[in-house]
């Protein structure tokens, strides 16, 4: 099956700055595919892009094999967005906005009621349907807007940071409706988030810094390639512990109260540690994190 | 079609709901009509109430259809346009629900000061006049919405927008006969004259708001209800053709300005730009 979304040697230049610089990546149809990178890094630039309304500077980018750039028209039927910076009509009311929405998207007379409630229900507003957009919190704004962008049902749904600035009950919400979206639709989606917990989930993970692509890759493989499961030991024995993790080429570090080991393999490590379990009093692993591989990558500690 | 509907009805109801606006809005005909009729009472025209009226209801009609169109700027420094755009509605229909929108705000207006007028002196023998009237300023709304647009799209704030439209408005009206009849004006502003659209709008919706349709072109002239130009006599009927082609070419020319938004060439207004 041919990817759903496929960018080659993208480049977008703002006068002479390259906020993007000649990128390739594709994303499997049904997947949920992430861009994460430090801000300005050149996400949003790559997702307007792709949704017809930036122009590129050079490069070719297809949306279900068709050119963002030429066949804008196609494109456009086939996606849906939510961008990062608000979109609504602030004259409108919460309802006027999402029907607005059902006329540009023609969903049919007869659901438009149904997906309305539902959607509101969902984002947790269904009280404030009839309510002037301009009159609602920040938060709820951009409710607003993430129930207008599921009105529809495109190919793909591009999530430009779609829960920053969301409490945590909408959030897990928001997300478990994302991923069922995927799952029993097949629809899929691209986003960019700050949130690590959020990119966990995604079946691909592409960290772009400085409009490049540095690393691209499942969650599991980055955090297995970029980072290390690090085990803290406290033990009544310390002569004993030294010595077996120096025969097995262990590299530890001695902290006050604890060993500190970096491994790459868990399993291993837990063989090795079998031998002392009577003078082990402490042990915890910590898995590496997304946190880790993207702070590994970029050396710069993001925000969320 | 059903995209222009939905549109055209959103931008109504924004309009009505901005009070403060509805009001001036409703205000200002009143006002104008109340110091032009006291203010022109001249020699050049036999009947000047009626005459001048009728000049006042399409200069308002040009002007607003103008004014009205800022409101696309409005929706692309909300943000809104985006929304829009992204979708795959057609991009004419964007511009046509503006236009049609637009229009019928501005022939509402004409049609305020037409009620107000026929308590002043104004009066039509036939209700055939009165529809007639009615479609041409919607006619007129249309047009000057597509010129009115055009200025929007291209000027991308409300500032600017302002100070361009008033450069604009300006002349326009007051070089078209609407206020001040050529006969009074010098020689090289009426040359003037005959470039400006909305002279012919004026000479045209005069010709049928006085009922003078049935008279011979030179009859016309004398009335100043048709042009010379040189040689070419511009009839009302002329007019209509000119307004026509005025029109359609800036409805073509928004609908292009459309098509060819490039949002990361807009800097957005930071004031009303809100980002997560
Ligand atoms: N319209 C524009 N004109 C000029 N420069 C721009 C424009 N939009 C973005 N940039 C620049 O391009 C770079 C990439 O911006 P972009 O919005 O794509 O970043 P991002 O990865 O989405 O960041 P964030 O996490 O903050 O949303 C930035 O350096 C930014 O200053
Ligand atoms: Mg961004």
């Amino acid at each position: 099956m041919p990817p759903i979304i496929e960018v080659r040697n993208f480049t977008k230049k703002y006068g002479s700055f390259a906020a993007v610089n000649d990128i390739s990546f594709t994303v499997e149809e049904g997947s949920i595919f992430a861009f994460l990178g430090p801000n300005g890094a050149g996400k949003s630039t790559t997702i307007n892009t792709l949704c017809t309304i930036f122009e590129k500077t050079t490069g070719t980018l297809l949306i279900d094999g068709k050119d963002v750039s030429l066949q804008k028209n196609e494109v456009r039927k086939a996606i849906g967005v939510v961008f990062q910076e608000s979109t609504l009509d602030t004259k409108m009311s919460v309802e006027e906005n999402l029907r607005m929405h059902c006329v540009f998207y023609n969903v049919p007379k007869g659901e438009v009621e149904e997906r309305i409630r539902f959607v509101l229900r969902l984002v947790d507003l269904s009280d404030w349907r009839k309510k002037s957009v301009a009159s609602l919190s920040g938060g709820m704004k951009r409710r607003v807007e993430i129930a207008r962008g599921l009105m529809h049902y495109p190919k793909v749904l591009f999530l430009d940071e779609p829960t920053t600035g969301l409490d945590p009950q909408t959030r897990a919400h928001i997300w478990e409706y994302i991923v069922q979206l995927q799952k029993e639709k097949g629809i899929t989606i691209f986003l960019t988030t700050h949130y690590m917990d959020e990119a966990e989930i995604c079946s691909r993970v592409a960290v772009i810094d400085g409009g490049v692509i540095v690393a691209d890759d499942s969650p599991y493989a980055l955090k297995k390639q970029h980072t290390m499961d690090r085990a803290y030991i406290t033990t009544q024995n310390p002569e004993a512990l030294e010595s077996l993790l120096a025969a097995h080429k262990l590299p530890y570090q001695k902290k006050a109260a604890y060993y500190r080991v970096d491994a790459d393999d868990t399993a291993l490590l837990l063989q090795v540690l079998s031998a002392q379990k009577d003078s082990v009093t402490d042990l915890e692993i910590r898995k590496g994190t997304l946190n880790d591989v993207f702070l590994e990558i970029t050396g710069k500690e993001i925000r969320g | 079609m059903k995209t222009i509907l939905a549109l055209c009805v959103r931008n109504l109801k924004a309009f009505i709901r901005d009070r403060t606006r509805l009001f001036f809005s409703i205000l200002f005909p009143f006002f104008f009509v109340y110091v032009f009729s006291s203010i022109f009472r001249n020699e050049a025209i036999s009947d000047p109430v009626p005459y001048m009226l009728v000049g006042i209801i399409i200069a308002t009609v040009f002007e607003t259809a103008l004014r009205i169109s800022a409101s696309t700027i409005d929706d692309m420094t909300t943000g809104f346009m985006k929304e829009v755009l992204v979708s795959p509605v057609a991009r004419v229909s964007v511009a046509a629900g503006q236009f049609l929108s637009s229009a019928i705000i501005a022939a509402v207006e004409g049609f305020i000061i037409l009620v107000v007028g026929f308590f002043i002196g104004f009066k039509v023998t036939s209700v055939l006049t009165l529809g007639l009237v009615m479609l041409l300023m919607i006619f007129v709304g249309l047009v000057f919405a597509g010129f009115g647009l055009f200025i929007a799209t291209n000027t991308k704030n409300i500032q600017t927008f302002q100070i361009v439209s008033m450069a604009i408005t300006m002349p326009m009206t007051f070089i078209s006969g609407a206020y001040i009849p050529f006969s009074l004006l010098p020689r090289s502003l009426v040359f003037v004259g005959y470039i400006n659209p909305v002279t012919y709008a004026v000479a045209l919706f005069r010709t049928v708001a006085l009922e003078k349709t049935g008279l011979q072109t030179d009859e016309l002239l004398a009335e100043q209800l048709a042009l010379q130009i040189g040689e070419v006599v511009v009839t009302p009927w002329l007019a209509m053709l000119i307004l026509f082609l005025f029109g359609l070419l800036f409805m073509v020319l928004s609908t292009l300005t459309f098509v060819r938004t490039d949002f990361s060439r807009i800097n957005r207004n930071k004031d009303n730009s809100i980002e997560w």
